[in-house]
């Protein structure tokens, strides 16, 4: 086997590897000068053989992984790392990145959005084994717009055909006031603020329930009804000292933000446990307001199913106008059966049906009339007047002032 | 999210439905009481059911009738464009639209209509809910077929604005019917807001008319319907969050997104909003009697989440 180049010694062409007991050599043919001796065959070497080592051929693994690609994969390590999620996670959420990237539709997706890509697989894999991760935190940890970030998710999630199962939001109470600094002690926040964190987290969860069960849950985001019932449940742990507290000092002595809807929120849960207050035989006598009904929460939560099915009267019944104050035995539901499928409830009246709240405020919207006879008469092939046309044309001198005008 | 509930051009098989609502009511009751016959083998149930096997709502079960409605089509087109029409009809059809199905129907002489079912009276199954969906927004199609000066059409149009700038056609509004088009230099245009077929056939016609006073050469040629979007109202709340558990494989509720649950029905293949309050959405179909099909489907549905904890 001959050898390129050629020797020193003689000149000729003839070079020959050859070895000398086990060490190669490189001699030459004619004159038998050795040239070079003890070549390990070290990259280098290859490469002064001129056998050029392509860069996707030597680091084994990543070989068949495009540039995108790679970036998608450590993406996803970043954020299951920051997120410290089990390395279960980070295989699932690789395999969905690589699946995505390697879909035609996502081939010819902006840079930006493939970004997302890697987020969305780990929001989508967290969702899947019921770790309760919110696409707010994503998206602050991806500096992503929302708006993209859920384009980018409900594409993933219909081309991949993912299931996503619901945000459990008995977990998502749990993870987010994991977050909340009011659980130590610290140097900011005053001593009759600092609260027991099981205490906080058992009361918030059944506040929560109670606003699924009472509509104030579904079609909402999630967070600011969380944030609310903290709010509600560590006031009521110690209302004494806890009720001259806003919301807003509250999230901030928490450490979290304070998130807009979380107002309304608060005042739609304050709204329910006033209604149920009202059933409370021995409450009563007290007026209840918005702040006196909070230290009462605690008694409002045990007996949340009794208050609720009296508070409350079932959503296809009929309110019975005649309703005295106070007066609304549990007994009426029976006979106050109408026929009439009733959402509305007088306001004077001591109950109201357990509806959504879009439903018992709707917003006047205002509505156009229902298609009327003529419109319906209407084929499609009528004629068409010439004025009707005209109409929607210029004039002569119209145009050229429009003309003068745009100065086209 | 591609699901735009205005306009979404779809590429899909012509239709021409105008002769359904002149027997108005009578003919949506029979229409959906007829489709509605099936329910009864349907489970209530989606998720117990595979139904990935059915194909979309094809030409198949509408292609009667296409004769007699074809003469009809005669009579409707502006101008001189009829003889045009069957001519440049393959050519259009192979260029816009890929449905092989189309251009060999095309028998010569207008586009194939899709008549809605054969109307052999039905009274309405007992399940039936009793409430019709109003159609709220037609989005169409229409071949002008003649190149268009956009800015000159702008310049001469009272009821047209151009931004090029912004995008790449002209904005044109009607008063009568209340109606968009967008209209293209290639002579393409969509035509959005009618509130029904008939309507929108008509507004379409209208701006093809303005078209054609301001000097084109407009046709009328290959009117599509391409997107039909329908609501009503059930009156009772809906439990989003057990609709989702238990039809997972259809429905997407994300509530940090949007408040409503996105249902994907196989059959008819209509996207479904349902809202906590009660209120549907349909949206994506080409046919009137999808949408009535569709809610009459989700209806059983949505009963079973009615009465809550």
């Amino acid at each position: 086997m001959a050898a390129r180049g050629s020797c020193p010694g003689c000149g000729s062409a003839a070079l020959v590897e050859d070895s000398h007991y086990a060490q190669q050599q490189l001699v030459c043919a004619a004159c038998g000068c050795v040239l070079a001796e003890g070549l390990l065959t070290t990259t280098y070497a290859e490469e002064e053989h001129l056998r050029e080592v392509a860069y996707s051929q030597s680091t084994g693994q990543k070989e068949q992984l495009s540039r995108c690609l790679q970036r998608g994969i450590r993406r996803v390590q970043d954020l299951c790392k920051v997120l410290q999620l089990p390395t279960v996670f980070e295989e699932t959420a690789v395999s969905y990145v690589q699946r995505a990237l390697q879909h035609p539709s996502f081939h010819l997706v902006s840079l930006e959005k493939k970004e997302l890509l890697g987020g969305c697989c780990v929001f989508v894999t967290c969702r899947q084994h019921n770790w309760p991760l919110t696409m707010g935190t994503i998206c602050s940890l991806l500096y992503a717009k929302q708006e993209l970030f859920a384009s980018v998710y409900l594409s993933l999630q219909k081309e991949l055909g993912l299931s996503v199962p619901a945000l459990s939001l008995a977990d998502l109470v749990k993870t987010h006031l994991n977050s909340f600094r009011l659980f130590q002690h610290a140097a900011d926040i005053p001593a009759p603020f600092v609260e027991n964190k099981e205490k906080v987290v058992a009361r918030t969860m059944q506040i929560v329930e109670l606003a699924s069960e009472t509509w104030l849950v579904t079609g909402r985001h999630p967070i600011p009804i969380v944030t609310a019932a903290a709010f509600l449940s560590w006031q009521s742990l110690q209302p004494a000292a806890r009720l001259a507290c806003t919301l807003a000092r509250f999230c901030k002595l928490a450490g979290v933000d304070l998130p807009p809807p979380a107002h309304l929120r608060l005042k739609e849960l304050l709204e329910i446990l006033l209604r149920m207050a009202s059933q409370l035989a021995w409450l009563r006598v007290f007026n209840m307001d918005k702040k006196t009904v909070v230290k009462h929460i605690g008694d409002l939560l045990q007996h949340r199913i009794f208050l609720l099915k009296n508070a409350f009267c079932p959503e296809d019944e009929e309110e019975q106008r005649a309703a005295a104050p106070g007066e609304a035995s549990p007994g009426s539901p029976g006979a106050a059966g109408g026929a009439a499928q009733g959402e509305g409830c007088p306001s004077g009246g001591k109950r109201r049906p357990l509806l959504p709240p879009c439903l018992i405020n709707p917003r006047k919207r205002l509505r156009t009339a229902a298609p009327s006879a003529s419109d319906s008469a209407i084929t499609g092939e009528e004629p068409i007047s010439d004025s009707e046309i005209e109409q929607y044309l210029r004039g002569p001198e119209e145009i050229r002032a429009f003309r003068k005008a745009q100065a086209w | 999210f591609k699901d735009d509930l205005s306009t979404s051009p779809q590429l899909f098989t012509p239709m021409s439905p105008y002769d359904v609502d002149l027997p108005i009511q009578t003919t949506e009751d029979v229409l959906f009481g007829s489709q509605f016959n099936q329910p009864k083998e349907l489970p209530t149930d989606f998720s117990s059911v595979d139904l990935s096997f059915l194909p979309d709502i094809t030409q198949d079960n509408k292609e009667q009738n296409l004769f007699e409605d074809g003469h009809e089509m005669q009579k409707e087109l502006d101008g001189s464009t009829s003889n045009e029409d069957s001519s440049i009809l393959t050519d259009e059809s192979s260029l816009a639209y890929p449905d092989a199905s189309q251009a060999t129907e095309a028998s010569g002489v207008c586009p194939p209509l899709t008549p809605m079912a054969p109307m052999t009276p039905v009274t309405p199954a007992s399940e039936s809910s009793g409430i019709v969906p109003q159609l709220q927004n037609i989005v169409s199609t229409v071949n002008l077929a003649c190149k268009l000066d956009l800015k000159n059409i702008a310049l001469r149009a009272r009821n047209a604005e151009y931004n090029p700038k912004r995008f790449a056609a002209v904005i044109m509004r009607i008063r009568e019917p209340r109606t968009t088009a967008l209209i293209f230099s290639s002579g393409k245009m969509v035509c959005t807001g009618a509130k029904s077929e008939e309507q929108s056939r008509l507004a379409a016609r209208k701006y093809a008319r303005v078209v054609q006073k301001l000097g084109f050469p407009a046709k009328f040629l290959d009117f599509k319907i391409q997107n039909m979007v329908g609501s009503c109202d059930v009156r009772f709340p809906i439990r989003l969050e057990g609709l989702v558990l238990t039809h997972q494989q259809f429905s997407s509720y994300e509530p940090e997104l949007f408040p409503g649950l996105i249902y994907r029905m196989v059959k008819p293949r209509i996207v479904l909003l349902i809202f906590v309050s009660g209120k549907v959405v349909l949206t994506g179909a080409k046919e009137r009697s999808e949408i009535y099909e569709a809610f009459e489907s989700i209806y059983p549905i949505l009963k079973g989440f009615k009465k809550a904890s």
